[in-house]
């Protein structure tokens, strides 16, 4: 049987090659906001 | 016909599958665009109080 196509038309490989980037992008973006946040926590700590 | 039975998904390990219904070449940006327009919002409104201005 013809594999069945996507939605988005990527194939499961495509799928999972692009996910593994997004996962590395996004973790940077979290980690880099972390640590804005722990340095206005430092510069003025709201709770 | 019968319901069909689609299997609950299991995440983070299912997380790829998404990318099975959105396409990121188109929906990337927007997706992008949406968090940058939140983060403004959201800084907007801090910023909005004297507290953390400068």
């Amino acid at each position: 049987m013809a594999e069945q196509a996507s939605l988005s038309g990527l194939t499961p490989d495509q799928a999972k090659e692009f996910h593994e980037q997004f996962k590395i992008t996004y973790t940077t973006f979290a980690g880099l906001a972390a640590v804005a946040h722990l340095l206005v926590l430092v510069w003025k700590p709201w709770f | 016909m019968a319901e069909q039975q689609i299997p609950k998904p299991k995440n983070p390990e299912d997380d790829w599958k998404v990318w099975l219904v959105l396409n990121p070449a188109t929906w990337l940006m927007p997706i992008l665009l949406a968090v940058l327009v939140i983060a403004l919002g959201v800084h907007t409104m801090v910023f909005s109080n004297p507290a953390f201005s400068w």
